[in-house]
């Protein structure tokens, strides 16, 4: 049950800038660290970039669950996940307003009432011909080393490695 | 393409510059290998390798070593595996077709090279084997590259194999008589050492079980080295049992994790209150009577129902939690049919020969298990100032619970719920 990043974006015109994010990423591999990082802040954006304001989604992408909501001002805030994180306790937390005296009780009444769309992978963001290889490609938070690992993952998707 | 040159010549050109380039780049990978293994074997410095990676990199940007270490983590990057990995493959096949000749050392280091860049092997674990059986190589740091391999490779299952072969060498292997030693100092030293080797295994299973989802591979070798190191050893299994509590409820989809539970309460009520007429341990004398702990086994069950119930309600929508909760009921209630009027609505007499004893401390603290003679009044008193004994679980407890569910849950966890309550109806065979 692993909580692997948080981050708070700003949904630009036409692109999302980030402000802030908290990474815990102990649970991978040292040397892959870095690529995971730089992943999660890809996918962050790119989620907040598709996502409407006023919008609460969750996005499934292999064993990760990315949890993000959009405010109406155009605030975002992106959880990713396990699957085994409840989806309730990621809309609490990013919904938090520490100003308001009674948020949580605020919060549960307003997330009885709201939809929250489910994504079964990333490719349902993309607008219709956009690949995720060439979004991957272009993206400016990803370093070569990110995107060599991402080729490299893609080929190799199964449960065994042989090198 | 050479225009005008007879075939023959280009052939015989092109073979010699192959060659050139190829015994450069035999003696930079020599080079690199021998650099591999220096800095695994640094036993004895304080930052001991304690894991492996890959560096995913598909070009060599720099003239440098493909070798990165930071902290103690061991990188390779990943462009000299295509080179490394058929020359050192290749030279470890030769010598098994007898067709190159390698020194122990050269086969040590060779053998290391191969299994942290692909642990899956066989013929390479095997050339340890032999190693091992020569005396040239100390199964303690066999156990080490395993190790380090299993950081890379949490489920290779080769990996596995071969350590319980090494960890079956080790428990036959006697440890060199010393002269100074009397009897028991000798099997205490032998216990501890023991002791210590179980610990060092259930760390390493603890850790692949982390590094990759229901990883059954390290899971069964949990089970295997419980059942060839800790056989019959109530006290183990009840730190085990307790141990995993954190563990599976961070873990609630870990199927494995739970099967793991299901083996070790499994074991307890085959140890603390064996079928009738037969003992736990074969060596026990015909006089002594094999402890009958039957409170405890119903505590054991409670609890463990207690915990499933409890993440059932905080974490809806799991099956695995569901599956876990079949089997722990499953058992209950076969022990149940074993052992009719046994251990029922109030607590056994405690007061009577050399018994095991469950108590708690407080709510949610790890039980503790105490062995004494409980003829001492201060037990009694202990014992009776615990919490009483739970009620035992029924078919008919099972459907309150499922009920009490039922009201206000997601799809998932009511379509769960139903099939627990339909397995209860056909497969236990009490209807509601």
């Amino acid at each position: 049950m692993k909580l692997y990043s948080l981050s708070v974006l700003y949904k630009g015109a036409t692109k999302s800038n980030l402000l802030k994010a908290a990474f815990d990423l102990s649970s991978f591999s040292f040397f892959q660290r870095s690529s995971v990082q730089e992943f999660m802040t890809f996918t962050s954006a790119l989620i907040v970039e598709r996502t409407s304001q006023g919008t609460r989604a969750s996005v499934k992408e292999q064993e990760y669950l990315c949890h993000v909501y959009v405010r109406n001002d155009s605030l975002g805030a992106v959880v990713i996940a396990d699957t085994e994180y409840p989806q309730r306790v990621c809309f609490t937390l990013l919904d938090k307003n520490p100003r308001e005296a009674d948020a949580m009780t605020k919060v549960q009444a307003e997330l009885d009432e709201t939809k929250i769309i489910l994504h079964n992978t990333m490719e349902s963001l993309l607008e219709r011909g956009e690949k995720l290889d060439d979004l991957v490609a272009k993206s400016e938070h990803l370093g070569n080393q990110s995107k060599a690992f991402y080729k490299t993952a893609r080929k190799q998707n199964s449960c065994c490695e042989i090198m | 393409m050479l225009h005008g040159v007879p075939g023959n010549r280009l052939l015989t050109e092109f073979r010699s510059l192959r060659h050139v380039r190829i015994f450069l780049l035999l003696k930079t990978l020599m080079g690199l290998m021998s650099q591999i293994n220096v800095n695994l074997c640094r036993f004895s410095s304080t930052l001991k390798r304690d894991e492996i990676g890959l560096i995913p990199c598909p070009e060599a940007r720099y003239n440098r070593s493909p070798i990165v270490m930071v902290e103690n983590k061991l990188g390779v990057e990943s462009w000299c595996v295509k080179f490394l990995l058929p020359y050192v493959h290749n030279k470890l096949l030769l010598y098994r077709q007898r067709r190159l000749w390698l020194d122990r050392q050269a086969l040590v280091d060779i053998t290391c090279t191969l299994l942290l860049l692909n642990p899956d092997l066989t013929t390479a674990w095997n050339v340890r084997k032999e190693l091992v059986e020569c005396g040239a190589l100390s199964p303690e740091r066999d156990l080490y590259l395993g190790k380090l391999a299993l950081s890379k490779s949490p489920k290779s299952p080769e990996t596995w194999i071969h350590r319980r072969w090494v960890l079956l060498h080790l428990l036959q292997k006697a440890p060199p008589a010393d002269q100074n030693q009397t009897d028991a100092e000798r099997s205490r030293l032998l216990g501890e050492q023991l002791a210590q080797t179980l610990q060092q295994e259930m760390k390493v299973c603890a850790d692949a079980a982390c590094r990759y989802p229901s990883n059954y591979n390290a899971w069964s070798h949990r089970i295997w080295v419980l059942q060839r190191l800790a056989k019959g050893n109530v006290k183990v299994f009840l730190d085990e049992l307790s141990s995993m509590r954190p563990w599976v409820s961070a873990h609630v989809s870990d199927h494995s994790g739970f099967h793991y539970r299901q083996f070790l309460l499994q074991e307890l009520t085959g140890a603390l209150a064996p079928p009738a007429g037969c003992s736990s341990n074969g060596e026990r004398s015909a006089v002594e009577e094999p402890p009958h702990d039957l409170p405890a086994v119903q505590q054991l069950f409670c609890h463990e129902l207690e915990l499933v119930s409890d993440l059932i309600r905080s974490f809806p929508g799991h099956e695995t939690l569901w599956s876990h909760r079949r089997h722990v009921f499953f058992l209950w209630h076969r022990w149940k049919e074993q052992h009719p009027g046994d251990g029922g609505d109030e607590g056994g007499d405690p007061a009577e020969g050399a018994q095991t004893r469950l108590s708690q401390t407080s709510a949610g603290v790890p039980m503790e298990v105490e062995r004494g003679c409980s003829s001492d009044p201060q037990d009694i008193k202990r014992l009776r100032r615990g919490v009483p004994l739970p009620q035992p679980p029924t078919s008919q407890t099972e459907h309150v619970f499922v009920s009490g569910l039922l009201d206000g849950c997601g799809p998932e966890q009511r379509s769960f719920a139903l099939a627990y309550r339909k397995w209860l109806d056909t497969v236990v065979g009490v209807p509601s």
